[in-house]
C-alpha cells in the first residue's frame, strides 16, 4: 500500500472534516468535481454541506474565509493554483495577516496553494509564494517536502489558531509516495535534518529537498557528507537547527525554487551570517530560479531551476573554496 | 403603530444628533491638532447610516464604513470606544494600533473594517455562510459602502458571491455624489446604481438619503426581506456628501448646484423640521437632545484625554495568536 | 577598418589610475604594434602606453595632465582587419560600410575604396561610458576581469571560522605562515589548520617563556610594517682612545647612543611615527639600548639622552646594565623610547639586521670591532684601524634610504670625535 503526496493531503483534509465541525472546505471545483487536483475527491460526498464551490472570486473566497472565522468556523481554502492567490493577496495580507494583531480576534484559515513548476504548465502555473507570503506578519507559512510532512503538516494547520499559507508542491502530488501515514511528527517550525552530513550544509524546502538529497547521494560517492535541511516551516524558520548544522559543516548553500531577491534563500544566507558568521569556512551560498518568470517550454523551464546537477555544481565549487 | 413610529423617529434623530455632536467635537479636535491621522465624517448620511444600525438586531453582523458614526451608535457601540480609538487611547477597541474609523468588536458582530474599499462585502458573506452552517437562519449581515466603493472588483466579487449564496445580506450604498474629488459620472456609467441589482441577481430598492421616515421605511424593509429568505439585498441611497473626503479636504470640487438641489438637504435638519411639523418634539427638547449630546461627547472626551497612548515598551510586537509559533530568531533581534 | 581601442593598462599593483603627460603620437599617425604612444606617470614612476596593434591613431581622448583610470578607452586605432587579427584582437566597432560588405560578399573583386575615418567614430559601450562618465572625483578601479574586492580565493584569506578559531587559541595570522593551504587559492582551511594543530601536538613541545611570547608578539607587530636596513663602516680608535682615559670604561654602545640622541635633536623627524597622513615627532629625546637577560632582551631607558653628555652618564648607564641583567630595573628607566641601539657586536657578530620596536621607527646596531686595513690617502698605503659596522634598520614608510643614509653617517661623523659627545 503506498499513498501519494496528493492523496496524504486527501486524507488530512478528511480527518479534520470528521473531526471537527467548525472545519469546512471552499474553492473552485472542490465539491463534487473533487478539485482540479482531485485533493478533495468524495469529500463533498462523505461530508454533505462541507465541501463548498466558489465562483472564480479569489478576493471573496478569502474574504468570507476570514468573516467564517470570526464567527467560530476553520476554513480551508483550496486556491486552483498559487498563481492565482495574488488576486486574493489583498484580503491574505491586509485582512487575514492584521486581524488577531487589529482585533484580538483569532484567524484560523488554511490557504492551500498549489504551487512550483512542472514542465509545460507556464508562467502562470508554476510560482512559488512562500517567500511573498512569509514577508507580511501574522502569516504562518508552510513547505511540506513529503508525503508524511503534508500530511500532519496540514492537520497541524487547520488546529493552528493563524492564517497558514499551506504551498503544497504541484509537481510532487503524483509523484512522491510513501508507505504510509505517520503517526508522529516533528512539529510545525522544527526543520529537519534529511540526511546528516559533515563538509557541507544544504539547505532546502518543498521540492528541492529532493533535488538537494539526489546531491548528497551523489558527492558522497567523490567522498563528501553533505547535510541536508528540510525546513519544512519557511514561517517560522527554524534558525537554530540551520546554524547547528552550520556549525557542523562549516558551509552553506541554500537552495530555493523561486526567485533570488528576498527569498526564502536570502533568509537562511541573512541568519546564518548573523548567528553563525565564526562558523562559516567560507562565504554563504544560495541558488535560486533565474530572475524571469516561469517559462514555459521544457527547455527552459528545465534550464529555469535549480536541479540536482546545477545544485551539484554550487556545492562543488563551495566544497573547494 | 404611530407611537412606535414616533418612538423609533425620535431614537433614530437622537442617534442622528449624537453622531453629528461626536463628529464635529472629533473635527474641532482635529482642527486644534490634538488627533494623529485622518478625520472623516458622516456629515449627512446620518439618516441612512442610522437606519441601517437600528434595523439590525443584536446578533446581527454589522460591517460599517467610513461615514457610519450614527450606525455605529445604533448598533450598540458605546460612545467611549469611538472617542478612544479617535484619540488614541489604549484603552480603545484597538489598542492604538489602528484608529479613526477602522474599529470594531467582532466577537459583538461589529466589524472593524479595513481600508480597502469592497472588502467587507465578502467577510460579511463569510460570516453569514458560518451562521448558516452553524443552523442560525434568524440573521441578516448589513454592510455599507459609497459610490466610489462600488467599482471595485471586491465589490463585484462579494455581491456576486452573496447572490450565488442567497445569502441574507443588506448592502447600502450611500450614493454621495463623490468619491473623495471623483465625481459620478467618472465612476459608474449606468443611469442609478440600484439598476445593478438584477444583474446581480438580486433585489435592488432606492431611497432618499435625506428623508429620515423614508431611510427607516426603506432599510428596515430590507433588512427584513433579507432576514426572511429574500437574498441580497442592494439599497441605493441618493444624498450629498457635506463635508470634505476628510477634515484635511475642503471639497472645494463640489458643484454647488448639488448643494442646493434637494439632494443637499442636511438629513438633521429635515428630521428635525419632520419633528417640529409632526409635534413629536420642539425647539425645548431639541435644544434639550443636542445639550445631552454635546455633554455626553464632552465627558468622554474628557476622560479620553486623561488615558494613556500605547506604550511602545509595553507593546508585544507580534501579530500571531499561537505563540509557540512566534520566530524565535526575528523575537531576538526585535530591536 | 577597425577601431581598436588604446585602453590604459594595469600599470602596476593598486594602481588605480595614471595621469597622461605626453602623447607621443599624434592623430593621424602611423604607429606599429607595441610602439609607444602615451607617456603616463603613476604614483611610483612614469611608465608607456603602447598601441595594440598597427595602424594610425584615429582618435584622442585624453588631454595631457589629465588623470585617467585603468581600463579606460584613451583613444582609438584605425587598423586594417589583417592586422587586427595578426595582434589577435576582437574586432570593437565595424563602421557600416556597404564597402566592407561588398569586400566580404566578392573577395575575387579589387577592393572597393576604403571609407574615409570619419570623426564621429561609433563609440562602443565603454568608451561612451567612459565619455559620459564624469572624470573627476574619486576613480574606480575598472580593471577588466578582475573583481575588487579580492574573493575568498586567495591564500592570504582566513575565513571567519578561522579567525575565530585562532583568537580561540591565542594564536596570531602570523602563526599561519608554515600551514600549507588546500582550499581555493592556497589559502588555509579550518581543516588544515587543525590538522596542523593536531600534528604539532606530537611533536616534542616545550614552554615558551612569558618574555618569550612577549618579544614574539612585539616583533610580529613591528614587521608589520616594511622595514629596511643601511649600512656603514665606523672607525672605532677615536672612540677606544677616548674610553682608556676614563675610568668607568662604558662600552662603545653608550658612544653609539649619545651620537645618535645627538643626531636625532639635530632632526628629530627621523624617528617621528607615521599615523595615517602625519608625521608624529617625538616630544624628548629617550634612547632605550638593548641587555640581554635570561630568557630575553630588556631595554633600558635613558630619557633626554641628547641633554646629558657622556661622562655624566656613564655611571647610569653601567648600573642601569646591571640592573638590566638582574631584572631590577626601575620604573622610569623603562617603558616608552624614541629609538634603541643594539650592540650585537657582543655576540661576535660583525653584521645583522635589527628590527625596531614595534612602536620605534629606527634601531642602531652596532657591530663587533675588528682589525681592518684603511686606505690612508696622505700616505698611500693601507692603515690598519679597529672598524665596525653600524647598521640602522628603520621604517621605510617614514624614511627613504637616502636620509637614512645620511644620519648614518651623521652618527659616524660623531663618533669620530668622541669627546664632543
Amino acid at each position: 500500500m503506498s499513498i501519494t503526496y496528493l492523496e496524504a493531503i486527501r486524507e488530512a483534509q478528511a480527518r479534520a472534516l470528521a473531526e471537527d465541525p467548525r472545519v469546512f472546505i471552499y474553492g473552485q471545483d472542490v465539491g463534487n468535481f473533487g478539485g482540479a487536483f482531485k485533493a478533495t475527491k468524495n469529500l463533498a460526498q462523505r461530508f454533505p454541506g462541507r465541501v463548498l464551490d466558489a465562483p472564480i472570486s479569489e478576493d471573496a473566497i478569502l474574504g468570507s474565509a476570514v468573516g467564517a472565522a470570526i464567527e467560530g468556523m476553520r476554513p480551508i481554502i483550496e486556491i486552483q493554483f498559487a498563481d492565482f492567490s495574488t488576486v486574493a493577496f489583498n484580503q491574505i495580507i491586509n485582512q487575514a495577516a492584521t486581524l488577531f494583531w487589529r482585533t484580538q480576534i483569532p484567524c484560523p484559515i488554511v490557504v492551500r496553494l498549489p504551487g512550483g513548476g512542472t514542465s509545460g504548465a507556464g508562467p502562470f502555473h508554476s510560482q512559488s509564494y512562500e517567500a511573498v507570503y512569509a514577508h507580511f506578519p501574522g502569516l504562518v507559512v508552510m513547505t511540506p517536502a513529503t508525503v508524511e510532512d503534508a500530511y500532519s503538516m496540514l492537520l497541524e494547520a487547520v488546529a493552528i489558531d493563524d492564517p497558514v499559507i499551506f504551498c503544497e508542491h504541484k509537481f510532487l502530488y503524483y509523484h512522491l509516495k510513501a508507505e504510509a501515514l505517520p503517526e508522529t511528527a516533528l512539529p510545525a517550525g522544527k526543520a529537519r535534518i534529511a540526511r546528516p552530513g559533515r563538509d557541507l550544509t544544504l539547505v532546502a524546502y518543498s521540492a528541492m529537498v529532493h533535488e538537494a538529497l539526489a546531491v548528497a547521494e551523489e558527492l558522497s560517492g567523490e567522498g563528501f557528507e553533505i547535510e541536508v535541511v528540510d525546513l519544512r516551516t519557511v514561517k517560522p524558520m527554524d534558525t537554530d537547527t540551520i546554524v547547528a548544522s552550520v556549525a557542523r559543516t562549516g558551509r552553506l548553500l541554500a537552495v530555493g525554487e523561486s526567485w533570488p531577491w528576498g527569498g526564502v534563500t536570502a533568509e537562511v544566507v541573512a541568519r546564518v551570517a548573523d548567528e553563525g558568521f565564526n562558523l562559516l569556512d567560507a562565504p554563504p551560498q544560495r541558488l535560486n530560479a533565474k530572475d524571469t518568470p516561469v517559462p514555459f517550454h521544457p527547455n527552459l523551464w528545465a534550464a529555469h531551476r535549480p536541479t540536482a546537477r546545477t545544485i551539484a555544481d554550487a556545492a562543488r565549487k563551495l566544497l573547494r573554496t | 403603530m404611530d407611537s412606535q413610529t414616533k418612538q423609533q423617529y425620535i431614537r433614530a434623530y437622537r442617534y442622528m444628533l449624537l453622531a453629528r455632536v461626536l463628529d464635529e467635537k472629533m473635527a474641532s479636535l482635529y482642527r486644534s491638532g490634538k488627533i494623529h491621522g485622518g478625520v472623516f465624517l458622516g456629515r449627512g448620511q446620518e439618516a441612512l447610516s442610522v437606519s441601517v444600525g437600528l434595523s439590525l438586531r443584536k446578533g446581527d453582523i454589522f460591517a460599517p464604513l467610513i461615514r457610519d458614526q450614527a450606525g455605529r451608535l445604533a448598533f450598540g457601540e458605546p460612545v467611549l470606544d469611538a472617542v478612544r480609538t479617535w484619540m488614541g487611547s489604549v484603552l480603545g477597541p484597538m489598542r492604538g494600533r489602528d484608529g479613526n474609523v477602522h474599529r470594531g468588536r467582532p466577537s459583538e458582530g461589529l466589524y472593524a473594517m479595513i481600508s480597502h474599499l469592497g472588502a467587507m462585502i465578502s467577510v460579511v458573506n463569510g460570516a453569514l455562510m458560518a451562521r448558516r452552517m452553524k443552523g442560525q437562519t434568524d440573521v441578516v449581515g448589513a454592510t455599507c459602502i459609497g459610490d466610489g466603493g462600488t467599482s471595485t472588483g471586491a465589490f463585484h466579487e462579494g455581491l456576486n458571491q452573496a447572490a450565488i449564496e442567497k445569502l441574507p445580506l443588506v448592502l447600502v450604498v450611500a450614493d454621495n455624489q463623490y468619491a473623495y474629488s471623483t465625481p459620478n459620472t467618472k465612476q459608474y456609467a449606468c443611469a442609478n446604481l440600484v439598476d445593478r441589482a438584477p444583474g446581480y441577481g438580486v433585489a435592488g430598492w432606492t431611497v432618499d438619503g435625506t428623508d429620515l421616515s423614508a431611510c427607516l421605511k426603506v432599510v428596515g424593509e430590507a433588512v427584513s426581506k433579507a432576514r426572511a429568505g429574500g437574498g441580497p439585498q442592494l439599497v441605493v441611497a441618493s444624498l450629498l456628501r457635506l463635508c470634505g473626503h476628510g477634515e484635511h479636504d475642503d471639497a472645494g470640487y463640489v458643484d454647488p448646484k448639488l448643494k442646493e438641489s434637494p439632494l443637499g438637504r442636511d438629513c438633521l435638519k429635515v428630521a428635525e423640521e419632520h419633528l417640529r411639523k409632526t409635534g413629536w418634539a420642539g425647539e425645548v427638547e431639541l435644544e434639550r437632545w443636542r445639550a445631552e449630546a454635546t455633554q455626553e461627547v464632552e465627558r468622554a472626551v474628557a476622560q479620553v484625554q486623561r488615558e494613556p497612548g500605547p506604550d511602545p515598551f509595553q507593546e508585544d510586537w507580534t501579530a500571531l495568536a499561537t505563540r509557540h509559533l512566534l520566530d524565535t530568531y526575528i523575537q531576538n533581534n526585535k530591536e | 577598418m577597425s577601431q581598436i581601442p588604446v585602453i590604459m593598462p594595469q600599470l602596476g599593483e593598486s594602481i588605480a589610475e595614471a595621469t597622461v603627460v605626453n602623447i607621443l603620437v599624434p592623430e593621424g599617425g602611423q604607429v606599429e604594434a607595441g610602439q609607444d604612444v602615451l607617456e603616463v606617470e603613476t604614483s611610483k614612476a612614469t611608465m608607456t602606453v603602447a598601441a595594440p596593434c598597427k595602424g594610425v591613431i584615429g582618435k584622442w581622448l585624453v588631454q595631457a595632465n589629465e588623470s585617467y583610470p585603468v581600463g579606460e578607452v584613451l583613444g582609438f586605432i584605425e587598423a586594417r582587419a589583417e592586422d587586427v587579427a595578426r595582434a589577435g584582437l576582437e574586432k570593437v566597432a565595424e563602421p557600416e560600410s556597404p564597402a566592407n560588405e561588398q569586400q566580404a560578399q566578392q573577395p575575387q573583386q579589387a577592393p572597393a575604396p576604403q571609407t574615409p575615418p570619419s570623426s564621429s567614430l561609433p563609440q562602443t559601450g565603454a568608451a561612451a561610458a567612459a565619455a559620459a562618465a564624469p572624470k573627476r572625483g574619486t576613480v574606480e578601479p575598472r580593471v577588466r576581469g578582475l573583481p575588487v574586492p579580492a574573493h575568498a580565493a586567495t591564500v592570504s584569506y582566513m575565513s571567519p571560522r578561522l579567525k575565530a578559531r585562532i583568537n580561540e587559541l591565542g594564536l596570531h595570522a602570523a602563526d599561519l605562515a608554515g600551514i600549507a593551504g588546500s582550499g581555493a587559492g592556497g589559502r588555509v582551511t579550518i581543516e588544515d589548520f587543525e590538522r596542523y594543530i593536531a600534528n604539532l601536538e606530537k611533536q616534542k613541545l616545550t614552554q615558551a617563556s612569558p618574555m618569550r611570547v612577549a618579544v614574539a608578539d612585539a616583533m610580529r607587530r613591528s614587521w608589520s610594517r616594511p622595514l629596511a636596513t643601511v649600512g656603514l663602516a665606523a672607525t672605532l680608535d677615536a672612540v677606544l682612545e677616548h674610553r682608556k682615559k676614563l675610568l668607568l670604561r662604558p662600552g662603545p654602545a653608550l658612544y653609539a647612543l649619545r651620537a645618535l640622541a645627538i643626531a636625532l635633536s639635530e632632526n628629530s623627524a627621523i624617528a617621528g611615527r607615521l599615523i595615517g597622513n602625519k608625521i608624529v615627532h617625538p616630544s624628548s629625546i629617550d634612547i632605550g639600548f638593548a641587555v640581554e637577560a635570561e630568557a630575553g632582551v630588556l631595554v633600558p631607558v635613558i630619557r633626554n639622552a641628547d641633554k646629558r653628555p657622556l661622562l655624566e652618564i656613564a655611571d647610569l648607564y653601567s648600573r642601569l646594565v646591571e640592573q638590566a641583567r638582574q631584572r631590577t630595573l626601575p620604573a622610569e628607566a623603562t617603558g616608552h623610547c624614541v629609538a634603541t641601539v643594539t650592540n650585537y657586536g657582543t655576540f661576535g657578530l660583525i653584521w645583522a639586521t635589527p628590527i625596531p620596536l614595534p612602536e620605534q621607527t629606527l634601531v642602531l646596531g652596532l657591530g663587533a670591532g675588528r682589525k681592518a686595513p684603511l686606505w690612508d690617502d696622505a700616505r698611500g698605503q693601507f692603515v690598519p684601524v679597529t672598524e665596525a659596522q653600524l647598521t640602522l634598520s628603520f621604517d621605510h614608510r617614514v624614511l627613504d634610504g637616502g636620509a637614512a643614509g645620511r644620519f648614518l653617517k651623521r652618527i659616524v661623523q660623531l663618533l669620530n670625535e668622541p669627546e664632543k659627545l
